[in-house]
């Protein structure tokens, strides 16, 4: 194809978008609402896989003593996992540990423990088990252990969430169908529309001999303009979205203290996200005006 | 340059259009097809622009063979005759000298080209001051003309018209029928369908009569009507 034929095909498009502005919009907005649902559940996804993996590089088991215990009292409890043959290896957390620990999550928000001392933290013990098989009975019998508080396995945690995550998943895939057949259907009747209107001039161009592709182009650049604009539009959205609930999130989960969960920040997610949008609403946009196309051709 | 062999057209409603219909075209001919509405006129044209697939025979047209040719190949055909129509069939929102330099821009030919082809074919026609109005501000005459220059500017070797002066008046209808004897004059070949008694009476070109999709009459320096009074009564 030759490049002055691109530009009649480009010219040609933006036209057809611009003659047929109301349906335009409405493509738009459609295509606007479908990724931007899709992009939620996405980034819902990503999130649960990051912690998840998170997760999995926890200890396997962490016994936590009372806060009040004493010194031997923690002796105690430790000889008591020593003596366990299901427990490989056993490694103490100190409370000057667990301070440390706890003043690097915080990071720029450390000050906040500034008069505090390490006294209000619990000393634990980080567990690595024989055989995972023997998590749950494990966990019964360490939690019978005198003074000791609770025991976390976050392994399950993982579990749970890997499933949670496996269902989002396929409630996303079936949303996210259902809208872009919706994006689709509702795309090539705006091209239908443009189609329609121009079916004069399409006969004519048939019949002074031009090619198929060279009258097809212009509407499929008409659908991917539309496509494209949809999901620029949704990216702003979900992006500033994503940032305003990011932020929100990071600080609630400090004030709670978990540490285990984050939420990725904007810029981790960003460019997986934009790619994707821009792929879809392209793809949705030309097999928007593909599918029109064809019947009209026909001279 | 076109030849009907054996050719018949049977519509999907069970019309039949041509009926074992042979015809041979020469290299700049000028050929008249004469015939009431609805006798076939229109389907031969359509068959030949490969608008229509026909039924049976063959038919070769400008070195393609028009029978068997696939879908792609048919802009290619079309684009090595020119056609013009009874309604014009320009385009109301380019100007005169768009609508005949869209023609050459399907095709993808050089604007050099395009700058040099545009006013040469819209001077032939006599429209080199209107070029840049719109066909909303011609008259009938004037918009026919330039659906002629659309036609010629890619110098084709087949000029088609179908009843191109059918929404004309005569003045009108006679200087268009000039304009396709001056094109034929330059080497183009031209097939003219038309209802014009007059203009086929005067012009003396060849005649091809068609009825009840059949070829009733085929005769040089012809006119519109059989002057034999008794043809009827033995065909």
């Amino acid at each position: 194809m030759k490049i002055r034929t691109i530009k009649h095909i480009f010219k040609e498009g933006i036209t057809n978008v611009y003659r047929n502005k109301l349906m335009s919009l409405a493509s738009i907005s459609i295509v606007v609402a479908s990724l931007t649902i899709f992009g939620i559940f996405y980034m819902i996804i990503l999130n649960f896989n990051h912690n998840v993996g998170k997760l999995k590089d926890q200890p396997e088991m962490q016994v936590f003593c009372l806060t009040e215990l004493d010194d031997v009292g923690v002796k105690i409890v430790e000889d008591a996992l020593m003596q366990n043959e299901k427990i490989k290896q056993v490694a103490i957390v100190t409370k000057e540990q667990a301070f440390e620990k706890v003043k690097d999550m915080l990071g720029d928000n450390a000050s906040v423990l500034e008069g505090i001392d390490n006294s209000f933290l619990p000393v634990s013990f980080i567990i690595k088990l024989n055989n995972p098989e023997d998590s749950a009975m494990l966990m019964d019998e360490l939690e019978k252990i005198n003074g000791v508080d609770k025991v976390t396995y976050p392994q399950k945690t993982v579990e749970f969430i890997s499933k949670f995550t496996h269902g989002i998943q396929i409630v996303n895939s079936i949303l996210t169908t259902v809208l872009l057949v919706v994006s689709v259907f509702i795309i090539s009747n705006t091209i239908k529309l443009t189609v329609f209107a121009r079916r004069r001039e399409i006969s004519i161009m048939k019949y002074i001999g031009a090619t198929d592709w060279f009258i097809r182009w212009p509407f499929i650049v008409e659908g991917v303009i539309i496509g494209f604009i949809g999901s620029i539009v949704a990216l702003l959205i979900s992006g500033y979205g994503y940032n305003a609930v990011e932020m929100r999130f990071t600080k609630e989960l400090l004030m709670t203290g978990t540490s285990i969960i984050s939420i990725l920040k904007l810029n981790d997610v960003s460019a997986r996200v934009a790619l994707l949008y821009i792929v879809l609403g392209c793809i949705v946009g030309a097999s928007g005006s593909v599918t029109t196309i064809r019947k009209y051709l026909k001279v | 340059m076109i030849e009907f062999i054996n050719v018949s057209k049977k519509y999907s409603n069970g019309t039949l259009a041509l009926s074992n219909v042979n015809l041979k075209i020469n290299k700049g001919d000028f050929v008249f097809i004469v015939g009431q509405s609805g006798s076939g006129k229109t389907t031969l044209i359509k068959l030949i622009l490969k608008e229509e697939d026909l039924t049976e025979g063959e038919i070769f047209v400008n070195g393609y063979e028009v029978s068997s040719m696939s879908r792609s190949e048919i802009p290619y055909l079309r684009r090595s005759l020119g056609v013009v129509f009874q309604d014009f069939r320009l385009l109301p929102d380019k100007t005169v000298y768009d609508n005949v330099a869209f023609a050459m821009q399907i095709t993808e030919s050089l604007p050099k080209e395009i700058r040099r082809q545009v006013p040469m074919a819209l001077g032939l026609v006599g429209l080199s001051r209107k070029a840049d109005m719109y066909p909303g501000q011609l008259s009938g005459g004037e918009q026919q003309r330039v659906a002629l220059a659309r036609a010629i500017v890619n110098n084709p070797a087949l000029l088609i018209a179908d009843e191109p002066t059918g929404n004309l008046d005569p003045d009108t209808s006679w200087e268009i029928m000039k304009l396709l004897v001056d094109i034929n004059h330059r080497g183009t070949t031209v097939i003219v369908a038309t209802h014009e008694k007059s203009i086929v009476d005067s012009l003396k070109k060849r005649v091809i009569a068609i009825d009840k999709g059949l070829v009733v009459r085929d005769q040089q320096k012809g006119t519109y009507e059989n002057e034999d009074k008794n043809y009827k009564t033995y065909i």
